[in-house]
């Protein structure tokens, strides 16, 4: 997270800051539990006394807290994917993260686009998996493809050879799968030694996930089998340049910052940080109160808007007196009137080197369609 | 004081209660009858399930989350149903794990059971929603009150403080009571207990019963506190916290037991926030894990007894019966 | 029906490394009495010992034999330096059990806090495939599968026919009397916990050898089915522990085959609490009441 923030307020401060502001990242750790996220917030709350907005967190921690901050008139920036927030009450939550049940039917078209038709089903049963499953089998199953096989896989087993064989037995020409690492590695390193890879569409997102995986079965593998569906990061250029160069810029603040380059949460909260100062300076006003309702006037599209493609860009169009749209390192945000913005997948395949290359997009309308 | 200091002074003070709560509870089980509970957190989470679920409504309502035999009902009838679905729960465990055992056996079958409910847990998502967990839970009595912010944090201090002393009213009658004494020369010498013509299992579910009832309340303030619960943190770790809590302030003594809820739990854990961040992310948390540990030993080795050892008890006379 | 026979092929697999890890746990455990919750987290640091090692070019066989030797090592240490000074100490089974949970999580911590929350792979071939009807085993398997029938066999010939084995059993059985019998209990306490640690090393290696991803709670993940196996057979018994490995690692397999995937290690667990129902010290236990910490 702080390889998207860091990016962001350099580049706002060496234009000037927001308003006269000079912006800077806190950090506080949920330690990956909603009852540890509750103090973990209001304590950020109590000794940050200049709070501007927040980033983050993520999966139910987001549930545990986003209740806080909105009592608070806190604007945040959510970081999950949970289904618990795809009809959003609160005004102050705001979301870049597409939600994990529209990521398995982004899954399914991009596994129908490839020409599948006898695809498996193995998810973890962990919180983002059991999501993407039922809109996954749905929007397959919609689109011509079968689901042979749907397992779910208890996590951090031993093994996984049993169920591979399962897996097997009913022939699938692809393998759709979501787990954590270590399960992920397990179970297709089983796959690769009984019977030999087969394509795997998967949603391997972050350094670690790509360790434990690649690892398992060889970056060779990772680059000829696996393919990962991510939110869409855009060949947009323009921003997401600015941003990998902020980014690689920040060398001293964040430790090897090219390893997050291909990161997809990393532009998401860069482009969050933009979203707030953006709306900050529409809003004339560094409160949260004031500037939230601000926050989809600089981002979403509308005729006669100026599309913006940085922090600098945003607020000299501002200044000016234009309406703006900013296009940001993540993509194109349009958010609806549950302050939700997905707008759409994109397909990756892994290099040697552990870098990206897309393949292709799947843009949000097919999704919805598929989904509908 | 600033709003939202006493947001988080306040939130703390929560913590406080619910994690002195639980530990009179384990004192109860562990401190004052041996027994070495380490799925406490399950019964913690049973409580937690239960409130959630009579608060929530029916779950057809949600869009988003399911769940079995969801109520609306007034406070404090959840946190009352969660101390009966904490006991209840106990009972059934305790009736299978607490016969004939020997202790170290019982610790790995208390693993397994912790085991056992977060994969039923996260397996049957129709039961409490899955790995997911239950979410958006309303708080007690906010609709009829409807007081700001800060002052429904204080309310809460308030309830939770009520339901402290209740608890402590209860576990403090207990353990001075003849059945308080009877647990603790269990807890001692079973075998004397036994030969006494104490029925050395029946007792050690009574207790086990009752430490799961306080459980299963500490539970449901918690959940209706902070409107969400998971599976996804039911570690062996969680509950360790507990124990050092124990250890720390006085095994079997319930004014030592709630010291060290105060100092493990809430000092020395929410202290590690006010630290400037070091390393990559998690290294201060695994750092604080290495801490805890430390202090464990420490205690143990040091003062086993705590910082509040448990009162030597003398009998002038031998007890009648 | 193919994948059943395959699930019992797999279960061999999951067995030996099971059999390893439980026999080692429950050597220690007949000698000395300590129920040593931190042996998933040592499991672990073998693991990381032989990685390094591997990491500097030396072959997985001999990282695995580097690693084993790291666990007999800081087996060794740990009971010299921590239980035995607690035992001696006054404290009782219950207290040594919270200082075995209390060492686990500060080494896994201690790892995570070294090598980092990431995964590590170690640098090797899985080499070919053989093929006995509807079951497969790599290289690496059957090699896994030979490392645990040859430390049966040694465990089974050092406890059998040496005089150490027969100093060990009087041990288990009753120390005090053992001491007075003029056997140097300290001594046969030492190769207890080197014997137990050496096989913990070796469980962690192949373990991770087998998962071919690990971290640094990989073996704490996998430290209840052991004691699950060790328990279910009667603890302290070696031979109780190898029968205890076989049923968990086929029934969790098999479970995985016949009925939903997710409850596997969940059937091997109600199994263990169903036995432990009837026969409450495991099936093959003779003696093993309640006694104190032997140190």
């Amino acid at each position: 997270m702080a390889a998207g923030c860091i990016p962001a307020v350099n580049l706002i401060n060496q234009a000037g800051g927001v308003l006269g502001h000079k912006l800077e990242c806190v950090v506080a750790d949920t330690r990956g539990d909603p009852a540890d996220a509750v103090p973990a917030a209001s304590q950020l709350l109590a000794t940050q006394s200049n709070l501007v907005g927040i980033l983050g967190p993520s999966s139910d921690e987001a549930d545990a807290t986003a209740p806080i901050f909105n009592d608070s008139k806190m604007t945040m920036m959510g970081d999950t994917g949970a289904a618990s927030f795809d009809q959003n009450a609160y005004p102050y939550f705001w979301r870049l993260t597409p939600a994990d049940d529209v990521k398995g039917t982004a899954m399914a078209i991009w596994g129908r686009q490839k020409g599948f038709s006898h695809a498996a089903a193995v998810f973890g049963n962990d919180i983002g998996s059991q999501t993407d499953v039922p809109t996954l089998v749905k929007a397959f199953t919609k689109l011509g493809g079968t689901i042979v096989s749907n397992e779910s896989l208890a996590l951090d087993q031993g093994d996984y050879r049993t169920e591979v064989a399962r897996m097997l037995a009913t022939n699938p020409d692809v393998l759709f799968i979501e787990a954590d690492a270590q399960t992920e590695a397990t179970f297709l390193a089983n796959l690769k030694d009984l019977h030999g890879l087969i394509p795997v569409i998967g949603t391997s997102l972050d350094q670690a996930m790509y360790q434990a995986v690649g690892g398992a079965i060889g970056a060779q593998n990772m680059h000829d089998f696996y393919t990962t569906i991510r939110p869409l990061i855009g060949s947009l250029g323009t921003s997401t340049k600015t941003y990998d160069q902020a980014l690689l810029a920040s060398g001293s603040q964040v430790p090897k910052p090219d390893q997050w380059i291909s990161d997809p949460f990393c532009p998401a909260h860069y482009d969050e940080v933009n979203l707030l100062a953006l709306s900050m300076i529409a809003a004339n006003s560094t409160t949260p109160s004031t500037y939230n309702s601000y926050i989809p006037q600089v981002a979403n599209p509308g005729s006669g808007k100026t599309l913006v493609y940085s922090f600098d860009e945003g607020q000299k169009a501002l200044a000016a007196g234009k309406q703006i749209q900013y296009v940001g390192a993540s993509g194109f945000i349009d958010f609806n009137k549950f302050n939700n913005s997905t707008t759409g997948f994109e397909a990756f395949q892994f290099q040697l080197d552990g870098s990206t290359v897309s393949l292709g997009t799947i843009p949000i309308d097919e999704i919805t369609q598929a989904n509908s | 004081m600033s709003i939202a200091w006493q947001f988080y002074i306040s939130s703390i003070l929560v913590y406080l209660g619910v994690d002195v709560m639980a530990c009179w509870g384990l004192n109860l089980q562990f401190g004052v009858t041996g027994i070495m509970n380490f799925a406490y957190i399950v019964f913690q989470a049973a409580g937690a399930y239960t409130a959630a679920i009579l608060t929530l409504g029916p779950s057809s309502r949600s869009l988003f989350q399911h769940y079995i035999g969801g109520a609306n009902l007034p406070f404090p009838i959840p946190i009352i149903a969660a101390g009966a679905v904490g006991a209840l729960l106990s009972l059934v465990v305790g009736t299978f794990t607490l016969r004939r055992l020997r202790v170290d056996y019982q610790a790995m079958v208390m693993l397994i059971v912790s085991l056992i409910a977060i994969n039923v847990a996260t397996n049957q998502v129709d039961l409490v929603n899955g790995s997911a967990g239950l979410s958006l839970v309303p708080k007690p009595l906010s609709q009829v009150l409807n007081l700001d912010l800060v002052n429904y944090q204080w309310f809460y201090v308030a309830l939770t403080a009520v339901v402290c002393v209740i608890v402590f009213l209860f576990v403090h009658q207990v353990t001075r009571s003849p059945l308080g004494r009877t647990l603790r020369a269990i807890r001692d010498n079973e075998h004397s207990a036994a030969a006494l013509g104490k029925n050395v299992t029946r007792f050690r579910l009574l207790a086990f019963v009752l430490g799961g009832a306080i459980a299963g309340v500490s539970g449901a303030i918690l959940v209706e506190f902070i409107g969400t619960w998971a599976p996804g943190s039911w570690t062996y770790a969680e509950t360790f916290v507990l124990f050092t809590a124990i250890i720390v302030g006085g095994t079997g003594n319930n004014l030592g037991v709630a010291v060290g809820a105060l100092l493990v739990p809430v000092v020395f854990l929410e202290a590690t926030r006010f630290l400037p961040p070091i390393g990559y992310p998690g290294l201060i948390d695994a750092l604080q894990w290495v801490a805890v540990g430390l202090l464990a030993l420490l205690f143990l080795w040091r003062w086993p007894r705590g910082v509040i050892p448990e009162r030597r008890r003398r009998f002038r006379k031998p007890a009648p019966g | 029906m193919s994948v059943l026979v395959a699930s019992i092929g797999f279960g061999l697999i999951s067995t030996s490394i099971l059999a390893i890890a439980a026999v080692g746990f429950t050597l220690q455990f007949g000698v000395t009495n300590v129920f040593n919750l931190a042996y998933g987290s040592v499991m672990t640091g073998a693991a990381y010992a032989a990685y390094v090692a591997n990491q500097f070019g030396v072959d997985i066989w001999v990282s695995m034999v580097l690693g084993g030797l790291f666990g007999a090592a800081l087996s060794l240490l740990i009971n010299r330096g921590l239980y035995t000074p607690f035992a001696r100490h006054g404290l009782g089974l219950a207290g040594i059990i919270q200082v075995t949970l209390a060492l686990g999580l500060i080494l896994e911590n201690g790892l995570q806090a070294i090598f980092g929350p990431s995964y590590h792979s170690y640098q090797m071939s899985q080499g070919p495939s053989f093929h006995f009807g509807s079951m497969v085993f790599t290289a690496v398997q059957v090699g896994i599968m030979g490392i645990a029938l040859a430390s049966m066999i040694g465990v089974h010939a050092l406890l059998a026919h040496t005089k150490l084995g027969k100093a060990m059993r009087a041990t288990a059985a009753d120390a005090p009397l053992a001491r007075s019998c003029g056997i140097r209990t300290e001594f046969v306490t030492d190769i207890a916990w080197l014997l137990s640690g050496l096989l913990c090393g070796i469980a962690g290696v192949i373990l991770v050898m087998d998962l071919q991803s690990f971290t640094s709670t990989t073996g704490s993940n996998f430290l209840v089915p052991v004691l699950a196996a060790a328990v279910l057979g009667g603890i302290g018994q070696p031979y109780g522990a190898m029968l205890g490995a076989l049923i968990i690692g086929m029934v969790s397999e098999v479970a995985a085959a016949v009925t939903l995937p997710q409850y596997k290690e969940v059937i091997a667990f109600v199994i263990l609490l169903v036995v432990l129902l009837f026969r409450p010290r495991g099936i093959l236990a003779e003696v093993a009441s309640l006694k104190e910490v032997v140190a």
